[in-house]
């Protein structure tokens, strides 16, 4: 966190020729700035006062129709209009350029933190909440275009900005040159002051704006329980409670913003009215002229806006820092991620093998420390085998079965694929070797065709359909208007349960992993469609290590083992009449 | 495409958020009239250095008398340095009055964002799931987070704007016409570029502001859903395609936030080369009478200052339009919502349900109910059925036979578009939709817990429950024993979409807030699919006394439950086929005992009713 200025600045590079173009740009428009006020000094002097034209621009007198005071007059206010031009064609091929820098930086950080957010662990996911996660994602992640653009470029070309005008104030007044090189110091001093609390208001609002968006997030994904339960009205008041939080601190940030600039303010004010009055002065004294006296003022409150820029240069960190704070939370620190061992090698297996071997080896995990829910587990599957595991609620089936595709790392002990501890392998490799039927079938919002082919983009479409056909899925999606092009809708809705439950099993049937894991596979379908389904599992099973986590007879009576699972410790059957002779797993 | 007609009443109807502000509108008004009449002091200060202290006109009168009270001489000297103190009031007073302008921005302006946003949240909660299921959360989510600051552009080009510029336009252009009418003339006839520049660019400028939020709505909703199943996109190794799939949805969004900028610059490059061409003939016109003269050079200077106020004003005025085009798509995302008929009303005037005593309540009548969640799909095919005070009813069917469809129609979640549904003989379109909901008690298949404490969880339907009644509730559904096991007991705060609990927990969780609700008709959508063998036994006595006296209509496939149901329905492809107690239907030898006899012969071995 400490050098997240410069850990930024890493997606400005890819930028460079962008950001060099925006220099030039900044550097062409703040010299045409600086030619501004000469016509006006021109005329004022040269044409209404009468004097003689300075050599520089004597070349003026030689166009046509310059000879003549109103054609002279008439040039420079062409002039003033050609000045304008040029200025404004700057100013839009710089707008052009930067939004298109800025954004790119963006959503280059974006993308980075996007792809970290899906490496995080599930324990890690488990404890936050989406609506926050999307915030940090789209929101602050313009920490970087405000660094890059809104505080190391004005940076630059403020600095260069001032200088040049110090130089030619120098040449019209030496003494209001040095008297604005002064006034740099109690500037200093008023930002220093004020730059922190404003940090600090900043993070608190944007705090409260992720509060608001997941609070909105979670509502409307649970509107069904939200209705049926009438709680409409308590969570309008929930509502406008957290809005008027976010009111509050969004005032709160805005008055210590004014509070710097009212203190800026002041200090570029008084430098100002002095300005007028020793230029005036000057003026009377005869030792400058009064177009030379508007050409000052117009640099000096010219001068006050790279001031003014350098001032709230402090204001764009504070706001990148707060917006970097949050996204720096996720993108630093990889606690909790999966990632690959040092010499982290690919799984090879024989292609002709049935499966791979699977071992537990007295694993010990849970999510909350302190409170294991796996107690030591050893467990050894053999290649091609199918277990079945049953147990109480809350024995920690699902979570024994996570640890096999590593989505975590066990607390103590270790897993093993045909021998070899799966932190040694590389875990898209693990990954890979595992398809998996979770509990909730999480459907995306793209085709049938496509959800089905999630693990292999680039199936066929006559594999994608023997897959459905293998799951039974085929008869219901032939019904749908578009087929397998029908789009599923958010969270899959618009299918019942065991029609996602089905597409969820077409989709680890074409991923073809010699492991299988299958949690609680059939619990959403009817007796008529499971009974078809656990004929097309069989098929499935044959050749693969699968684990079964299941309360029916009808799909524990297919594995070869049943294992149950009890207080964080297994005990094997040999064969599910074995298993039905317990006497507490028989309700009479 | 709507006419700007019907585009500008849209519009309109935000302005109540608006007008709710005004006490901030009266406030912002006068502090711009205070803040514009300082600005057209301004240019004075400099006026009187060039003219009376370096030219040494004549001080006019009025000034030479006040310069007189102060005891002052009106030499070069003191008037520069007046002019520069007059400078420096000027200024302190314009940035009290921007400090204070801004604030009010700020306040009134959220007000009115939050005033928004809280009905149309409002709105969103009362649409019925048809509504829900067609749109992504995301969606939802950004018409509520970004579209609602929409409402500052209505405010500030309806009400605002116009008042503002159009007082500054009148009080720069008498004074102007005091000062010298030819160039007031002059200055004036920039207008009419204006209005056509912003007439041109406006309708442009709304499109591509369309597209762009568009784009980023999109972007919003991939990273919604993706974020929402990382188990899925973990082990199926997809990490890699997303990422790329992210940085194309960013790419578009990229190129049209471009492209709208482009635009947005040249229209402000076409406006700034009308002004300031406006700018140079005054300037020229002004020079040539300053050189005749006809006005003093420092008047020039304050007519030059005031040109530009009037040029902005008269640009603000004309801009108006294509600002208020710019909000447009974003009010009529918001209109969308609010306008939406899509919602479940209560009826103009409302029917009471008859009293009856206790257990004598929720009897449910289905009538030739037809209902598809699109039109030409129907799910349910003319079903008729009644479920009589205290009774239990089971349905059966395969899937997708249209039982969770059935069941939800009862808390009127959609409507049915033929026939009706009957709750103790009123139809349902005839109560307060609150008054029906009460009377309903849901145990639905995913179970939806809040990251709120458990207890809070547990009273959902019932905030003001007692910690006794929650406990007992949590112990009748079987989850005392485990809640008391987690680190803070009830107070646990359980993360979103109850991660950290297994689907067994959270499905008891579910169950305890169906009990606490203590309804007359109760609602079990496969209650006891994510329980194990164990669990559930325990489970089904609770929930066998939670039907008691009550009218219970259950979606199950376990044996046991369905054979303490008192009559059966069996669905298929959205008709009810069979309806009957267990002995009769069993003696039909139809679809019932097709199903009992697939299914069952294998269960009865683990779960004997």
């Amino acid at each position: 966190m400490k050098y997240w200025w410069l850990k930024l600045a890493r997606y400005a590079l890819p930028e460079w020729y962008g950001l060099l173009i925006i220099g030039c740009l900044m550097l062409l428009g703040i010299a045409l700035g600086l030619l501004t006020p000469w016509p006006m000094k021109l005329i004022i002097d040269n044409v209404l006062d009468r004097q003689e034209l300075p050599n520089a621009v004597g070349w003026i007198k030689g166009l046509p129709g310059a000879a003549s005071n109103t054609g002279l007059l008439g040039w420079l206010a062409a002039a003033t209009v050609g000045l304008y031009l040029l200025k404004q064609g700057v100013s839009v091929l710089h707008t052009y350029v930067r939004a298109g820098v800025g954004s790119r930086m963006v959503f280059g950080l974006a993308t980075d933190l996007f792809d970290v957010l899906q490496r995080r662990s599930l324990h890690f996911h488990s404890k936050q909440r989406t609506g926050d996660l999307i915030r940090r994602v789209t929101a602050d992640t313009s920490c970087v275009r405000e660094l890059v653009l809104d505080v190391y470029l004005p940076l630059l070309t403020s600095l260069i900005t001032m200088i040049a005008m110090c130089i030619v104030m120098w040449n019209l007044s030496p003494s209001l040159a040095v008297l604005a090189v002064l006034l740099i110091f109690p500037l200093a001093l008023v930002i220093r002051f004020f730059a922190r609390p404003m940090t600090q208001r900043k993070f608190d609002e944007w705090e409260v704006q992720g509060e608001m968006s997941s609070f909105i997030e979670q509502n409307l994904s649970a509107m069904p329980v939200v209705q049926a339960f009438g709680r409409e009205d308590i969570e309008d008041d929930r509502f406008r409670g957290i809005s008027q939080r976010s009111v509050q601190a969004s005032f709160r940030s805005e008055i210590s913003q004014h509070q710097f600039r009212v203190g800026t303010g002041i200090v570029t004010a008084i430098g100002t009215s002095i300005v007028m009055i020793i230029g005036g002065i000057s003026v009377l004294e005869d030792r400058i002229s009064m177009g030379s006296l508007l050409v000052l003022v117009a640099y000096f409150a010219a001068l006050y806006s790279p001031i003014e820029t350098l001032a709230y240069l402090s204001e764009g960190v504070a706001s990148a820092a707060a917006g970097a704070r949050r996204v720096n939370d996720i993108l630093v620190s990889d606690e909790g991620t999966i990632i690959d061992a040092k010499n982290a090698r690919p799984l090879h297996r024989d292609r002709n093998s049935s499966g791979i071997s699977i071992r537990f080896d007295n694993v010990v995990y849970g999510y909350a420390s302190k409170r294991p829910v796996l107690q030591g587990i050893s467990l050894h599957i053999k290649p091609g085998e199918s277990i079945a595991l049953v147990g109480a609620t809350g024995a920690g089936k699902s979570t024994l079965v996570s640890l096999i595709p590593r989505l975590f790392d066990p607390w103590q002990g270790a897993v093993y694929f045909d021998d070899i501890d799966i932190r040694q392998l590389l875990v898209s490799s693990v990954r890979e070797n595992v398809a998996i039927v979770p509990q909730d079938p999480f459907l995306l919002p793209l085709s049938i065709a496509e959800n089905i082919a999630y693990a292999r983009p680039h199936a066929s479409r006559a594999e994608i359909v023997a897959a459905a056909v293998a799951s039974k899925a085929d008869a219901f999606i032939e019904q749908l208007p578009l087929g397998y092009d029908t789009i599923v809708g958010e969270r899959g809705i618009t299918l019942s349960g065991g029609e996602r439950q089905r597409l969820s099993i077409a989709r680890a049937l074409l991923k073809d992993a010699p492991i299988l894991i299958l949690d609680e596979p059939t619990s959403a379908l009817d007796s008529q469609t499971e009974s078809l389904l656990v004929e097309a599992l069989d098929v499935l099973m044959r050749g693969r290590s699968t684990i079964i986590i299941a309360h029916r007879l009808s799909t524990v009576r297919k594995a070869d083992r049943i294992v149950v699972l009890e207080r964080g410790s297994v005990e094997c059957y040999k064969s599910h009449l074995q298993f039905t002779a317990r006497k507490d797993f028989q309700i009479a | 495409m709507k006419s700007s007609f019907s585009s500008m009443h849209g519009l309109r109807r935000l302005l109540p958020y608006s007008l709710r502000q005004w006490p901030w509108l009266v406030a912002i008004l006068l502090l711009t009239l205070v803040s514009s009449a300082t600005a057209s002091l301004q240019p004075w200060p400099m006026k009187f250095l060039i003219d009376y202290a370096v030219q040494g006109r004549e001080v006019f009168g009025p000034f030479a008398t006040l310069l007189a009270e102060f005891g002052l001489q009106p030499t070069p000297t003191v008037l520069v340095v007046v002019a520069a103190i007059a400078s420096l009031v000027v200024f302190a007073l314009s940035s009290v009055l921007d400090v204070a302008l801004s604030l009010s921005w700020n306040v009134g302006g959220q007000r009115m964002v939050y005033d928004l946003a809280g009905d149309l949240f409002a709105k969103l909660q009362r649409l019925s799931l048809l509504f829900h299921r067609r749109r992504p959360v995301g969606d939802s989510l950004s018409r509520l987070t970004d579209d609602t600051w929409s409402i500052y552009t209505v405010t500030d080009g309806l009400l605002m704007s116009p008042i503002q510029n159009v007082i500054t336009l009148v009080v720069m252009t008498c004074v102007g016409f005091a000062l010298d009418p030819v160039l007031a003339t002059l200055a004036l006839a920039a207008a009419p570029l204006l209005a056509l520049s912003s007439m041109y660019f406006g309708k442009r400028l709304k499109q591509r502001s369309k597209l762009g939020r568009e784009a980023k709505a999109l972007l919003t909703s991939f990273l919604h859903q993706t974020l929402g199943a990382i188990p899925l996109v973990q082990s199926f190794g997809t990490e890699t395609r997303n990422t790329k799939k992210f940085r194309a949805l960013a790419e578009e969004t990229v190129m049209l936030t471009q492209r709208g900028n482009l635009l947005g610059s040249s229209y402000g490059l076409i406006n700034g080369l009308i002004t300031t061409t406006g700018m140079a003939i005054v300037l020229y016109v002004g020079g040539v009478r300053v050189l005749t003269g006809a006005i003093p050079l420092g008047t020039l200077l304050v007519f030059l200052a005031y040109v530009r106020q009037m040029q902005d004003a008269s640009g603000g005025l004309f801009q108006i339009f294509a600002q208020l085009k710019t909000a447009e798509a974003s009010v009529e995302r918001i209109l969308e919502v609010l306008d939406s008929t899509d919602e479940i009303h209560d009826p103009p005037q409302p029917s009471k349900l008859p009293d009856r005593p206790p257990g004598k309540r929720g009897y449910l009548r289905f009538e030739n109910v037809h209902f598809g969640y699109e039109l030409d799909q129907p799910v349910l095919k003319g079903v008729s059925f009644d479920a009589r005070p205290g009774e239990v009813i089971a349905f059966v069917g395969s899937s997708g036979a249209g039982k969770s469809t059935l069941t939800s129609l009862i808390p009127r979640f959609f409507d049915p578009q033929l026939g009706q549904i009957t709750f103790d003989g009123v139809n349902l379109r005839k109560l307060k939709i609150a008054d029906l909901r009460s009377q309903i008690a849901i145990v639905l298949q995913e179970p939806f817990l809040m990251p709120h404490s458990v207890a809070d969880n547990i009273a959902y339907g019932r905030p003001s429950a007692s910690h006794e009644e929650i406990v007992a509730a949590a112990i009748a559904a079987q989850a005392d024993d485990f809640i008391q096991g987690l680190p803070n007991g009830y107070d646990t705060v359980i993360g979103e979409r109850g991660a950290t609990l297994s689907g067994g927990e959270c499905q008891r969780l579910a169950i305890a807030r169906a009990l606490l609700k203590d309804a007359p008709v109760l609602i079990l959508d496969e209650p006891t699919s994510a329980l194990d063998v164990q669990t559930e036994a325990s489970l089904i006595q609770a929930i066998q006394r939670l039907m008691e006296g009550r009218t219970t209509l259950v979606i199950a496939h376990r044996l046991s439950t369905i054979r303490h149901a008192d009559r059966i329905a069996v669905l298929d492809g959205g008709r009810l086929v069979e309806f009957g107690p267990h002995d009769k239907l069993m003696e039909r030898e139809g679809l019932y005992r097709q199903f009992y006899e697939y299914q069952f012969s294998g269960q009865q071995s683990i779960v004997v009713g």
